[in-house]
């Protein structure tokens, strides 16, 4: 068969194909290998496999190589790689002997598969998030991604603090994939989606004839995440009762389930997680002071997305990637209009209205083009007071003048305060205001 | 100044995420004094970006780098220089030439595009030697 011919059958397959000589060196390289690791057939062929595929297994027990010294093939071996733009996706190799017609071994020939949807969905499903899904550039995020390991080894309570829909379960679901108790269970719980009689037993369970209908014992979530984490979300309405009870697992590790007699040994690491600001309650003698600084040993506190917008370019992506694959559309993108509403806007809701204002998109949108007509009313109807009187700002430069002037105007002429917003460094901001000729009355 | 390169026998890492070992390297007036290398093991993300912080690195050359640990280790204030492949002693030579940008020290699919969200180095300086 002719190398043209050869081309043809490969690129038609749908999982990625290449060839090595026996040098390590790429001979053949399909466009589903293009397609999953970001780099062309021209520059892949010749170039070592390693430095293409990019692969955890690459350097500590490349499959291909076991392969070439055993003669065995291998099959679907999950590995992680980093592609062209600098994204993990994990893939399945194969790897089988490359021979020619007399049955001399020439190389080896490497197959393999996009596994990141499996990946994202099994993710979903069991809940097993880590850092690497926080999608985030902002130097207040990263500063807490860089001190997230010591704080998921160090095993003490930690609060976290942050508005609604800035992820805290998600962060506390992080730290506890990171530390030794990650095999154990996480339970999350909601304190203020619970009555407060419901919340002691809910958390501590019940003995049986604790109450009327308590024909039997029930474990509470303490029981239930014995050994693991425990992520008790808007710590800050619960009741002086509960907050008591509280206290004395934090103190002694042990509690006593409603009408039982004796104290239950808890090895349960405790997450805890407001929107409100606990300071002030135990100021206003609504929290506990001592329980308070019990949990408060290591408080982490979570920017609003209006404080992270270098973000939102990057979490439309994700999202729109994610509903791609729950409604079964292909969006690409959103217009640079929308990016532009969407960077203005101020998310009281934070991540979570983000990610519901891409849903509603996704439900209206019938192309592969999110536009402005496909947002939500809440923030077109802030575009019409605010922005794009001029029906269509059409360059990047009028775009950019659009959104100076309103952070501008949102922080009331502080440069500073608006360069945070905008995601962009103060001198940036000075520089384009000059060469834009915006003066900071605007 | 403190040069880290991720390792892989004499060439370096690929991968910089999934890399064993580093290489640090102590240059003065531009000619290198003292050199050792460092295991970096099973790592997470978050702490091989606070390792190279601890050992007072100022320039990470290396080779893939996932944008996460990209993010990670320019947030603490070291540049880095990525998609970076070759022999240790020609990449060390080349950097202190202010030669990296030659095409053999490339790996395959890089663009200087790549840099976006990679570092915050922007401009001529790329790749550029000593400051």
């Amino acid at each position: 068969m002719k190398n043209a011919e050869q081309n043809v059958i490969l690129d038609s397959i749908s999982e990625g194909v290449f060839t090595v000589d026996l040098d390590w060196r790429i001979t053949s390289f399909n466009r589903a290998a293009e397609e999953i690791t970001g780099i062309s057939r021209k520059e892949a062929t010749g170039k070592y496999c390693r430095e293409v595929l990019r692969a955890d297994v690459c350097e500590t027990g490349c499959t291909l190589s076991e392969t070439m010294q055993t003669g065995k093939p291998i099959m679907n071996k999950a590995v992680q790689i980093i592609n062209a733009q600098g994204k993990r996706r994990a893939i399945a190799i194969s790897t089988a002997l490359f021979k020619d017609s007399k049955g001399k071994i020439i190389g080896g020939v490497e197959t393999f598969r996009d596994m990141s949807m499996v990946e994202q969905l099994r993710k979903e499903i069991k809940g097993r998030y880590t850092y690497e899904d926080m999608i985030s550039q902002s130097h207040k995020m990263q500063n807490l991604f860089a001190i997230l390991p010591n704080v998921a080894e160090s095993n003490t309570t930690i609060l976290i603090e942050g508005q609604s829909g800035t992820g805290k379960e998600l962060f506390a679901r992080a730290i506890h994939n990171l530390s030794f108790r990650k095999d154990n269970p996480f339970i999350a719980v909601n304190c203020s989606a619970l009555p407060d009689t419901l919340l002691e037993s809910e958390l501590f369970g019940y003995k049986a004839g604790a109450f009327t209908d308590a024909k039997k014992d029930k474990p509470g979530r303490f029981a239930l995440a014995q050994g693991g984490t425990i992520f008790l979300d808007e710590i800050g309405d619960i009741s002086a009762s509960v907050q008591v009870k509280l206290l004395r697992v934090l103190q002694d590790k042990t509690y006593e389930p409603v009408g039982g007699v004796s104290p239950v040994k808890a090895d349960v690491r405790i997450i805890t997680a407001t929107n409100k600001k606990l300071e002030q309650l135990v100021k206003e003698s609504i929290f506990r002071d001592d329980l308070y600084y019990r949990i408060n040993v290591m408080k982490l506190e979570l920017p609003p997305l209006k404080d992270r917008k270098e973000d939102i370019p990057l979490l439309i992506e994700h999202f729109i990637s994610r509903f791609n694959r729950l409604h079964n559309k292909n969006i690409c993108c959103v217009t640079n209009e929308v990016t532009a509403a969407l960077l203005a806007y101020d998310f009281p809701g934070n991540i979570r209205e983000l990610e519901n204002i891409i849903e509603h998109c996704f439900v209206l949108c019938e192309g592969e083009i999110i536009e402005i007509k496909h947002l939500p009313s809440s923030v077109c109807s802030l575009l019409k007071t605010e922005m794009v009187q001029d029906a269509a700002p059409a360059t990047i430069k009028q775009m950019e003048i659009l959104l100076i002037q309103q952070a501008l105007k949102r922080s009331k002429g502080n440069k500073t305060a608006a360069a945070k917003q905008l995601g962009i460094d103060k001198s940036t901001l000075f520089r384009k205001m000059k060469s834009f000729d915006i003066s900071e009355s605007e | 100044m403190k040069i880290a390169i991720p390792v892989y026998g004499n060439t370096v890492s690929n991968v910089f995420d999934f890399a064993h070992r580093i290489m640090l390297v102590d240059v003065e007036n531009g000619r290198e004094i003292n050199r050792c290398e460092v295991d970096v093991g099973n790592r997470s993300l978050p702490q091989r970006a606070g390792q190279l912080k601890t050992m007072g690195v100022n320039v990470l050359i290396c080779g893939a780098i996932s944008q996460l640990l990209s993010a990670m280790v320019t947030a603490s204030g070291i540049e880095v220089l990525p998609y970076v492949t070759g022999n240790i002693e020609n990449v060390l030579d080349a950097y202190l030439a202010g030669q990296l940008i030659r095409q053999e020290f490339s790996m395959p699919g890089f663009r200087p595009g790549l840099r976006r969200g990679l570092g915050r180095r922007q401009g001529c300086r790329w790749r550029g030697g000593l400051r």
